[in-house]
């Protein structure tokens, strides 16, 4: 329901803006008379698969040794079979390049699936008894599995699925960022991270140069730059790791600036930032300096960010 | 809210339509760039990452300068509080400067001096009430939140700032359950907005930002509601306890026990009502939000039965409920698909002019966040252990 835009849709017509045929439908949907649940819909499939995975979960925990070990393997098996046999019945044929999902359920059921896939073979992974050295191969395996799916049905929540699984595989997950887990001694966190971040945005980099499944390439860069500067971050107590997020974050906004990246190039900028701070947080005893040093700083940010606006021209 | 403020907003409305008819390929560039001209836009405004950004050093901007001068100040209390109150209103007035005689609309720094002046102005509020007049707690929250409340109320309504008119409508309610019959008050006051706000988030007359505002409010004074009549709220005294009054001794009868008391039948009613007429009332007027109000209420009390009822196992329940909850999804889904033109009583499963990209966008950003498996430990390599898989990961975690 649109009032500005019921009385504007005659104006245009008189002028010639809007095509004559087309205002009856704008105006039923400006008028609130028509109204599309489109995203509402899968929005409510999606809380739906998260409820009945979540269920699984707790199906396959509660009764490991009540139920057997080969009988919940069979039923986690066959429902992910019949999940992912609908899809590929409904399925319309490949391409490298975007392809329109069949229908509104497509994309969720193919999730369900893939869940479903991922839980039976951690389940297996444990029963067969598999040495410790091998343990956690299965989120390897659903990485694959997820990105097959993705590339073959071109789904890009599969994609991402793919991606946080296989990062789950390195010992990654963008939820452990800033926790105890990233800041430990060990390091392994950090460079796993910053690991898959550089796997993931080449990744996306590729796909697009390519031109295959260039629609990907926004999640795999997206996801790698987070991690990589996740996994920079992580090691600031040390300002040589300031440092590198300094010029990082900076390299990260003077691509997104010139390719007007928006989102990429507000990454780069809170990094570099942060990485300037820290490198100045150690001539800062004072904590009235520091206090100075923020409102400074961020003054100028927000004068360069004024003037980055006007060039970048991003639609309000 | 000022005439040119309310034209301005106007043209936007009408602006941000043409680009969803653009994006959707009902007209081509020429008719769009026409229809940017025939409302032209005469504010300053930012795209939304830069307006993140631009909040966010604007916050850090005026707390480093707060910071400085409370430093020199040397943790005094009063003049703190006076730093704070005055900082409140000298943001309130660069607020004002800002969406009056720059033309800033949407740009991110408004924004942020207009929620940390309101902020400071209850800081310093709180400081002369609780610590100046040293009042009780039980005197000085609702004066509080009834400042709040005015003072979102008065941002909403000059800046039009939706959030604000929920942040305030909260607030009321916060200092309204200090009343004794804080509770009755909540229900009397919903019942009696819910039919004019509808009309009011409608209303041509009305500038976009304050139907925003009327529909925000709704669903606040809704919440509200729903809060008030819920059967566990009543049994735990939620609304008394906000009211930080002593809730006194629970209800007489437990509400476990299948012979409740008439008030806990009709609490029970009350929160199976609730979201069945908010849903009614969405289907009606065709109102989104009110349709995912109506839904969220609906889970509540889905959960709410299954906690008194006690449905088990859990498993079950969440396997049963999801797959019911995916099967009463698709048959929607069919029911409009299958009606004459797609649509069924004015609603549609067709995306019509939705932002593809954005919505794209969205979905990846809910499945990175809400589905990504526990990773692994470097170097752990744990045998098996029972622990419990994170929801949606469905035992992708190794840890099952």
């Amino acid at each position: 329901m649109n009032p500005d835009v019921v009385l504007a849709i005659p104006a245009l017509v008189e002028s010639g803006a809007l095509p004559p045929a087309a205002a009856p439908r704008l105006l039923r949907i400006a008028r609130g008379e028509l109204v599309s649940v489109h995203a509402e819909l899968r929005a409510l499939l999606y809380a739906g698969v998260l409820l009945l995975t979540g269920g699984v979960g707790l199906l396959v925990r509660q009764n490991l040794d009540r139920i057997g070990p080969v009988a919940i393997a069979t039923v986690l098996g066959l429902a992910a079979a019949a999940a992912l046999a609908w899809v590929a019945r409904v399925a319309p044929p490949f391409s490298w390049q975007e392809v329109a999902s069949p229908n509104l359920a497509f994309d969720y059921i193919l999730l369900l699936g893939i869940l479903l896939v991922a839980a039976d073979l951690a389940y297996c992974e444990v029963q067969l008894g598999l040495p410790a050295s091998h343990r956690s191969w299965h989120l390897l395996i659903v990485a694959g599995l997820a990105g097959l799916a993705a590339f073959r049905f071109d789904s890009r929540v599969a994609f991402s699925l793919s991606l946080t699984t296989f990062a789950a595989w390195r010992g990654v997950a963008l939820a452990d960022a800033g926790t105890a887990r990233a800041w430990g001694a060990s390091g392994a966190w950090r460079w796993n991270a910053i690991a898959c971040g550089i796997l993931f945005a080449g990744l996306g980099l590729g796909l697009a140069h390519w031109r295959r499944k260039a629609h990907f390439e926004p999640v795999a860069v997206h996801l790698g730059c987070l991690l990589a500067l996740g996994g920079i971050a992580a090691g600031m107590d040390d300002p040589a790791w300031g440092a590198a997020l300094l010029l990082a974050g900076a390299a990260l906004a003077g691509v997104a600036y010139r390719t007007r990246r928006f989102p990429l190039f507000a990454y780069g900028v809170v990094a570099a930032y942060a990485g300037v701070t820290r490198l100045l947080a150690e001539l800062f005893h004072d904590a009235a300096l520091g206090c100075l040093w923020l409102a400074a700083s961020s003054a100028m940010m927000i004068a360069g960010l004024l003037v980055a606006h006007r060039r970048m021209k991003e639609p309000a | 809210m000022t005439p040119e403020l309310d034209r301005a907003d106007r043209a936007a409305a009408v602006r941000a339509a043409a680009r969803s008819w653009r994006r959707a390929g009902v007209i081509d560039d020429a008719a769009l760039a026409a229809a940017e001209s025939a409302f032209p836009d005469d504010r300053v405004r930012a795209g939304p990452v830069f307006r993140v950004l631009l909040f966010l050093f604007t916050v850090v901007a005026v707390s480093g300068v707060l910071g400085f001068l409370a430093a020199g100040l040397g943790g005094h209390d009063q003049a703190l509080a006076t730093l704070a109150a005055v900082a409140g209103a000298a943001l309130l007035a660069l607020t004002e400067l800002q969406v009056g005689v720059l033309r800033r609309r949407q740009g991110g720094t408004e924004a942020a001096t207009s929620l940390l002046g309101i902020g400071l102005l209850l800081a310093a509020a709180a400081w002369f009430l609780l610590g100046a007049r040293r009042m009780e707690a039980a005197e000085g929250v609702p004066m509080l939140c009834a400042l709040a409340a005015a003072l979102a109320g008065a941002a909403a309504w000059r800046w039009g700032y939706p959030l604000y008119a929920a942040l305030g409508t909260a607030a009321a309610l916060a200092a309204l359950a200090h009343l004794p019959a804080g509770r009755a008050v909540w229900i009397a006051l919903a019942l009696a907005a819910a039919p004019a706000l509808p009309r009011l988030s409608e209303s041509p007359r009305l500038p976009p930002a304050h139907r925003s505002s009327a529909m925000a409010v709704l669903l606040v004074a809704l919440g509200g509601l729903y809060l008030a009549v819920h059967v566990g709220s009543w049994e735990q005294r939620l609304v008394e306890r906000l009211g930080g009054r002593d809730p006194g001794p629970s209800p007489p009868v437990s509400l476990s026990s299948p012979h409740g008391s008439l008030p806990w039948w009709l609490a029970m009613a009350a929160t199976a009502l609730v979201p069945v007429l908010v849903l009614a009332a969405g289907l009606r007027r065709r109102r989104l939000p009110l349709l995912l109000a109506g839904t969220v209420a609906a889970v509540a009390s889905l959960a709410t039965f299954q906690q008194y009822l006690r449905l088990e196992p859990a498993w079950l329940v969440l396997t049963g409920a999801g797959a019911l909850w995916i099967a009463v999804v698709l048959g929607l889904w069919r029911y409009l698909d299958s009606g004459p033109a797609g649509e069924r009583g004015g609603f549609t499963a067709a995306p019509l002019l939705t932002d593809a990209r954005r919505q794209a966008a969205l979905e990846v950003g809910a499945a990175v966040l809400t589905l990504q498996p526990e990773a692994r430990a470097a170097g752990d390599e744990r045998p098996f252990e029972g622990g419990g898989g994170r929801s949606g990961g469905a035992g992708a975690t190794g840890e099952l």
